[in-house]
């Protein structure tokens, strides 16, 4: 069974093109070109209730005529985890920060190559569903090894030695791999709430796991930075 | 003012009289040597010098008495105020006439020198104030002295604050409550209102100006040429006194008004030529984008309309390649849009980031990142000073610092020819270390001379070479407006070796590190 995903988008030349697209590769597209619309087709007793959702995917743009996208995220994440993809013209990092922690998987900015939204929605729709499922405990990339359960992380065939909290921030990147998680989720994950304002943690620590995981730290392939905005790392299938 | 005054007369009456004394002493000494006629003529001579002190009413009354006693005790038969001889009668009316004439003028001159004296003053006091304001750079500085020089004019001595101020810059305030003023001395709630329509209606108000003339202080507006830039009030009866000073308090007042408005029109005036200058600016700017738009939107629109109407008669390859070009371009649009974008947000916010710590080594793993697929024969390279410090800043537009710098490389230095990036602490400068980031290439780089012209496009609104070398004079407008904006500069050194491009950041003192979590 393809999977179902609903496009939220206004302009029309692009919500046409995003769908030849997305239906070249499989998938069921529905479009909806306003918030309205888009909440009428979604159901407004599945939107409320926490049953089978109607879609597998959405995708969301942010300015529509009768509202802001980011009001049908708020809404559907009460009950639902139904992956996000955020896709809009804004590009302020403060409003991506915020969209990543009301709950979207993601954010692309326009405009975005279809590759790259491809490659977005396989992460996405992967880690649909972890709150219920167990989440990734297993990561390989390479020649780089990280076991969640058992605390090893290995390159190379050699065991690397990580210091706990090295090990707790890959820990947290391992469990959203291919997605960016934001500073703030990674210092309240990782050290706590009261360490939000820390960002010089996060560039400590990651320093110190590039030199230890990474070919050339100054150019990492695993541990990538969304300049900005938080980390990302590398999705094992790309 | 007052008690001097009264000290003042008495002195004058006290020289009146002791020329008076003076005089009869002569009269008494002379008495046996000289006839009646020629003591007469003292008689005259100390009249006429006693009226130099003496006020008019106590001059003729002297005279009168004077004369009387003249007649008593001089003209024959001494002893009463009989007159023997018709001669005598004319002598005694002759001289009563010279002295009354006499009198009369030396007052009127006394009076005259005195005016004259007050007039020569208050024109000084005037020019030095105008002195005062011309040299001002804002005239408002001077309010506190304005303030004093009508405290001089004031007598209300009772008072501790006889005179209140307001004046504002430029526009009325809408509501008479407004903070937007300047003000000095304290009114109360009645004379408050007083000045404000005074202010408003740029009206004198008060005794002796034709306005509200039972008010109990006086209020004189501020007068520029066309508006009124305050009002002042002088509480208690100006002075009384010889000279108008009322005229004397609204000329100063005046005076200052004029000078608010020239320093509110000056304001105005530059105002208006920095706005234009944006303007100009603004408008070479968008001439820039848009020709710098058009290039790769003549790529896409040549290509997809190709696509479109040859489509059957391309081969499989060259549909690709066209496909493949209008992708490359419609990217390198995206990236002229974030530049301008950038440009202008940096403009908006005046240079004042969001910062925030962050890695070199981050920063240009990133852009690396991004820039690899655009440099398919691996001319990038890397080197990153070990150790680095964090720095405080917007990794976003670091990154797009970085990322322009490295386009233009790859765009202008000779085919395959390595590209470097690298990071190092500048130590030149003593205590003072700066990170640089460093995009060196073995191009001649942009001539240096075409260096400058590329910004000063943007500064100065000259439009000789529109965009520079197709697009870079934004980006490189953006890359400096970056640096500086990090308390930076960015620096562009052209050697035989080659060119680079160096963005030069301070450093902050270093966040503490955490310790505990190790």
């Amino acid at each position: 069974m393809s999977l179902r995903l609903l496009l939220v988008e206004d302009d029309r030349e692009l919500r046409a093109t995003l769908r030849e697209a997305l239906l070249v590769e499989g998938y069921q597209v529905l479009t909806a070109a306003s918030l309205a619309e888009a909440i009428a087709m979604y159901g407004q007793t599945q939107l409320e209730e926490a049953s089978t959702p109607a879609f597998d995917l959405i995708l969301l743009d942010l300015g529509l005529p009768d509202g802001d996208g980011s009001d049908l995220l708020v809404k559907l994440r009460r009950k639902q985890s139904t992956p996000v993809i955020i896709i809009s013209a804004r590009e302020a990092e403060g409003q991506k920060i915020h969209l990543l922690d009301e709950g979207a998987d993601d954010y692309l900015v326009k405009p975005f190559s279809i590759g790259e939204l491809l490659a977005r929605m396989r992460v996405a729709l992967r880690h649909r569903g972890n709150q219920v499922r167990a989440a990734v405990t297993r990561y390989e990339q390479g020649d780089l090894t990280i076991d969640l359960a058992t605390h090893r992380v290995s390159r190379k065939g050699d065991v690397v030695h990580l210091t706990p909290t090295e090990f707790n921030l890959l820990a947290r990147l391992v469990r959203s791999a291919g997605q960016v998680v934001t500073h703030r989720q990674l210092l309240v994950d990782v050290w706590g709430q009261e360490y939000l304002e820390h960002t010089h943690y996060l560039r400590l620590y990651m320093g110190q796991l590039r030199a230890k995981l990474e070919d050339n730290p100054a150019e990492p392939q695993l541990l990538l930075t969304e300049p900005g905005v938080g980390y990302r790392l590398l999705d094992t299938e790309s | 003012m007052n008690a001097l005054t009264s000290s003042q007369q008495l002195m004058r009456y006290a020289i009146g009289l002791a020329i008076w004394l003076l005089g009869w002493c002569l009269l008494l000494f002379f008495d046996t040597h000289f006839d009646p006629v020629n003591l007469s003529l003292i008689l005259v001579l100390t009249s006429a010098l006693a009226a130099l002190w003496l006020p008019l009413s106590v001059t003729l009354l002297a005279s009168v008495v004077g004369l009387m006693a003249f007649n008593w005790s001089f003209v024959p038969p001494r002893g009463t105020f009989a007159i023997d001889l018709h001669q005598h009668t004319v002598l005694l009316i002759a001289m009563m006439l010279v002295n009354i004439i006499i009198a009369g003028l030396m007052v009127f001159l006394r009076e005259q020198s005195r005016c004259a004296q007050a007039y020569a003053q208050a024109a000084e006091e005037l020019r030095i104030w105008g002195d005062k304001l011309r040299d001002a750079s804002e005239p408002g500085s001077l309010l506190e002295e304005l303030h004093q020089a009508l405290a001089r004019l004031s007598v209300g001595k009772a008072n501790n604050h006889p005179v209140a101020l307001v004046a504002v810059n430029g526009q009325l305030p809408a509501t008479n409550l407004s903070s937007a003023l300047q003000r000095i001395g304290s009114a109360n709630a009645e004379h408050e209102e007083a000045l404000w329509h005074c202010l408003r209606s740029g009206q004198a108000l008060g005794p002796g100006t034709g306005h509200y003339q039972e008010l109990d202080a006086l209020y004189l507006p501020l007068r520029g040429r066309s508006m009124t830039s305050g009002a002042a009030m002088i509480s208690g009866i100006i002075s009384a006194d010889a000279f108008p000073a009322l005229t004397q308090a609204q000329a100063l007042c005046d005076q200052m008004g004029a000078a608010l408005e020239r320093h509110h029109i000056q304001q105005q005036e530059r105002q208006a030529r920095d706005q234009a200058q944006a303007q100009v600016v603004r408008n070479t700017l968008l001439a820039a984008i848009s020709h710098d738009y058009r290039t790769p939107l003549a790529t896409i629109m040549g290509a997809a309309s190709s696509l479109d109407q040859q489509g059957e008669r391309l081969s499989d390859s060259q549909r690709q390649q066209l496909a493949r070009s209008i992708v490359e371009e419609a990217d390198r649009l995206r990236r002229l849009t974030s530049n301008v974008l950038q440009l202008a947000r940096l403009d908006a916010i005046a240079g004042k980031i969001q910062g925030d710590w962050e890695s070199a080594e981050e920063i240009i793993g990133s852009v690396m990142r991004r820039m690899r697929s655009h440099d398919p024969q691996q001319r990038l390279s890397t080197k990153l000073a070990p150790d680095l410090p964090l720095l405080w800043g917007d990794s976003l537009l670091l990154s797009q610092l970085l990322e322009n710098l490295i386009d233009n490389s790859l765009k202008y230095s000779p085919p395959a020819s390595p590209i470097n990036v690298s990071a190092y602490l500048d130590k030149s400068l003593g205590d003072k270390h700066h990170l640089v980031l460093a995009v060196r290439d073995q191009g001649t780089g942009i001539a240096a001379a075409d260096y400058e012209q590329i910004f000063e496009v943007f500064q100065r609104g000259d439009h000789r070479k529109p965009g520079g070398a197709g697009g870079t004079g934004i980006g490189l407008a953006l890359c400096r407006a970056i640096a500086r904006a990090h308390g930076g500069e960015l620096e562009f050194h052209a050697t035989a070796a080659g060119a680079s491009f160096e963005c030069h950041l301070p450093l902050r003192a270093q966040p503490a590190n955490p310790e505990s979590h190790l």
